[in-house]
């Protein structure tokens, strides 16, 4: 049965695809960073605050690592709009389909993050006040992101499988769908699980540079604690990422073991970052960080390729009507650049020795 | 038709968007309005050199970090997810028509954020005169971003040149555009001023709460006050059809359009008489009860918004159940069955018409109607007779001026007349002539395969 695929929007294009699609990888990265942060954070977090219950290191890693969080919830949020909106304007007859048919699922999103934010406010402004029942908040908290990151998951899982959408349909599955759960679909979820973890390891280590005058003991511990994450995490993810590459068909597979020089250059480059993440470490956590973030701007790509390649038999952007916006376009990047010069200069400000202030 | 459709039971798709956002309304005007109010109370405390009066904007912006950080931005992000599961069609085509502008608001979105930590953070971190310009900041970048979500929550009302040009400069400067912002200016104003009565009745120095709560009472009342001016020139901007419904042609919606005024009168005289005349004895309970009345003429005002604006969801451009107009003579010829791509029956059997008449249904009418729920179809048709029903689809866009017309061919017509036939036991006279019929049509009509 041919798959049935919406009509795009008879509306041309306000850009051509490579630029739409180069907007959404990049804002896809911008988002996978404090995402990452958030996911594996509440992960260590909820260790840390049921280990703190006895070792009282633990407990004021949580205490002070959690002050760090809203603002990385915020972003992760806020950051993940535009890759939303650029993914809904180029391959949005799969994407409202594949939410459509899995909508409660795609709607608890909503209220698995306000709950998820409030109990991190709540960690946050009452960990003394809560006691014990500390860990049981942020297990909570961490639970209902990890949700989040399924329900994710599967939904830009659905979204590339149009051949099953019509059957869903059939079934009696719109709205309730709960999304695929398959092999490929876990081991895509486990690979981001696992890359969260390692992350927000790496952001621990560098996150407790800043208690160095107040807690040096704390801050020197808590620099070894959260490499040890980032070093396991990483580890674990060379055989993740391998799973998940060998669970992929074939066709799709082929492409990043030598079939296509440049995708296989594209991976064999985002592993040997990570490699370099992993050396540099314990000597320098930004030469680390940088290599990461170098990993996770090319796993993005690489996860693209995939996703163009994916829908290729049914879909090509490229095919679609353009008439440029240009004027508005000009306008957008103007502003990005000028927001962003301002949030760099409140950062400027807000970072400044306090000596420094007039 | 493009889109499988999701049907929420009892509720339906448009209560779910509709709860949603009215609550994100009523959260984000006050994330514009809160962050007038807090610069320039802030300021006020330097210039009175009044450091309790500092402390309370320090509580405050805790409460509205809280809120708006959390609750505004999710339940915005909130909107956008459920209006793609309900009108998936739409809302592809808004992001097609304002994508940059949508990108623009994102911008401020990000800036918005930052700047709100900053504030938040930085009582002790910044300079005064730093801290009081991310306020400001804030402000501008909040403002920034109801001014772009604004203009295409307008658009969609009155499409106005871009049905002709299809510029995004004709979308965004759309004739009530500019009217419905200055609305939603002073409505932020309004409720920058009922946020800030509810944390200025727990101030517990006294003194300090008088001067707080008769303070937030004047934004009430600044805000509320530039109201009317600004909804009738707002008003004056509608499609006829619009200004009809909501004054008498359709009486939920003028009744609706009535509560409007009366909640913003009562907020008004409550505001007026409690915490402005006698803010010694204003509490936590008069607060709330101001706040109430404040969510529910917000609640009530954008029901009447959205109400208007039908029988379309981008008016003169597509049906609330996202047909295009322009797409009405091929629907006509080709069928609904056969343009649709979500549907069991592609025709319709002369043996079974009621199964191809569901699907009738699903992909033309269940965008505003459930089978039991809210506005529900059962309901509204019963005690319909098949020559009402058939009358009622022949002449629908003429006879309720809020609906489309059905658009399909005349099989499709008489299926989907079969099937609401099945939903109610048939109409019977009460004459005493017909008391035998009635108990016969009562046994036959559960079965559905009444013919009409």
């Amino acid at each position: 049965m041919n798959p049935v695929i919406p009509a795009p929007v008879p509306i041309p294009l306000p850009a051509p695809a490579w630029l739409v699609q180069l907007l959404l990888v990049l804002t896809s990265v911008l988002h996978f960073l404090p995402m990452n942060l958030l996911v594996g954070g509440t992960v260590i977090l909820t260790i840390s605050s049921y280990l703190g219950r006895r070792d009282p290191r633990h407990h004021d890693l949580a205490r002070r690592a959690v002050r760090a969080m809203p603002p990385v919830v915020a972003f992760t949020i806020t950051l993940g709009v535009a890759p939303l909106l650029f993914l809904q304007l180029l391959y949005g007859q799969f994407f409202y389909t594949s939410s459509v048919l899995m909508a409660w699922s795609w709607l608890a999103v909503v209220l698995l993050l306000v709950l998820g934010y409030y109990g991190i406010y709540w960690f946050n402004l009452q960990q003394e006040e809560l006691g014990p029942r500390a860990f049981w908040v942020m297990l909570l908290t961490s639970l209902f992101f990890l949700h989040i990151m399924k329900i994710f998951t599967q939904n830009m899982s659905l979204l590339e499988r149009p051949q099953e959408f019509y059957s869903r349909f059939l079934a009696g599955a719109v709205g309730t769908y709960l999304g695929p759960s398959d092999l490929l679909t876990y081991a895509r979820l486990t690979h981001f699980f696992v890359a969260s973890v390692a992350v927000a390891g790496l952001g621990l280590a560098i996150l407790s540079r800043a208690w160095l005058e107040e807690a040096p003991e704390l801050a020197t511990w808590a620099r070894r604690y959260g490499t040890r994450w980032f070093m396991a995490g990483t580890g674990v993810q060379f055989l993740v990422g391998l799973g998940f590459l060998f669970s992929l068909p074939a066709e799709l597979r082929s492409p990043f073991l030598g079939a296509d020089r440049l995708a296989t250059g594209i991976l064999v480059l985002a592993i040997l970052l990570a490699v370099l993440a992993m050396l540099a470490a314990p000597r320098s956590l930004g030469a680390s960080a940088v290599a990461i973030v170098g990993t996770i701007s090319l796993m993005t790509v690489v996860r693209h390729l995939v996703r163009i390649a994916r829908l290729q038999p049914y879909f090509d952007p490229r095919s679609l009507p353009v008439e440029g916006q240009w004027t508005v376009f000009v306008i957008f990047v103007l502003l990005l650049v000028a927001g962003l010069a301002t949030v760099g200069w409140m950062l400027y400000h807000f970072f400044r020795p306090a000596g420094s202030h007039v | 038709m493009n889109y499988p459709v999701w049907e929420p039971p009892m509720l339906g798709g448009g209560i779910i968007i509709g709860i949603i956002a009215i609550l994100h309304i009523f959260v984000s005007h006050f994330a514009v309005g809160g962050g007038l109010f807090l610069p320039l109370t802030e300021r006020k405390a330097y210039r009175e050199n009044n450091p309790a009066l500092l402390d309370y904007v320090k509580s405050h912006s805790k409460f509205f970090v809280l809120l708006v950080l959390v609750f505004g931005a999710v339940s915005g992000v909130g909107i956008w997810w459920s209006i793609g599961l309900v009108n998936p069609e739409a809302t592809a085509t808004l992001i097609h028509v304002f994508v940059w502008g949508w990108a623009i608001e994102w911008v401020f979105f990000l800036v918005e954020i930052a700047a709100a930590f900053i504030y938040y953070y930085g009582w002790d971190r910044l300079d005064r005169q730093t801290h009081l310009l991310v306020g400001w900041i804030y402000f501008g970048a909040a403002w920034a971003s109801l001014f772009i979500i604004n203009g295409i929550l307008a658009f969609m009302l009155t499409p106005g040149q871009w049905l002709e040009t299809r510029s995004f400069w004709s979308a965004f400067l759309n004739p009530s555009m500019l009217p419905s912002c200055v609305v939603r200016t002073a409505v932020s104003v309004a409720l920058a001023g009922v946020y800030g009565l509810v944390t200025a009745s727990t101030i517990r120095d006294v003194a300090l709460r008088i001067d707080v709560v008769r303070y937030a009472a004047k934004w009430v009342l600044v805000g509320t006050l530039a109201i009317p001016p600004a909804g009738l020139w707002y008003i004056s901007t509608l499609p006829p059809l619009a200004r009809e419904i909501s004054m008498g042609a359709a009486p939920a919606v003028t009744i609706f359009a009535g509560l409007s005024i009366f909640f913003s009168l009562l907020v008004v005289t409550f505001t007026y008489f409690g915490p402005y005349q006698h803010p010694r004895y204003f509490n936590l309970t008069f607060a709330f009860v101001i706040a109430v009345l404040a969510l529910s003429t917000t609640g009530v005002t954008e029901w009447v918004r959205e109400a208007v604006r039908k029988p379309y969801i981008i008016y003169d451009y597509m049906y609330a159940n996202t047909l295009r107009l322009a797409d009405v003579p091929r629907v006509r010829q080709q069928g609904v069955l056969n343009s649709a791509l979500w549907v069991r029956h592609r025709e319709v059997d002369p043996e079974r018409r009621a199964l191809a008449g569901e699907d009738v249904f699903r992909v033309q009418c269940a965008s505003c109607h459930t089978v039991d729920g809210y506005n529900s179809i059962r309901f509204a048709v019963k005690g319909w007779s098949p020559a009402m029903i058939e009358y009622q689809l022949l002449h629908l866009n003429e006879l309720k001026g809020f609906m489309p017309p059905f658009v399909g061919t005349d099989a499709e017509r008489r299926a989907l007349a079969e099937w609401l036939l099945t939903l109610n036991p048939q109409p019977v006279r009460l004459e005493p002539a017909h008391v035998g019929e009635k108990a016969e049509a009562q046994d036959s009509a559960p079965g559905g395969t009444t013919k009409p």
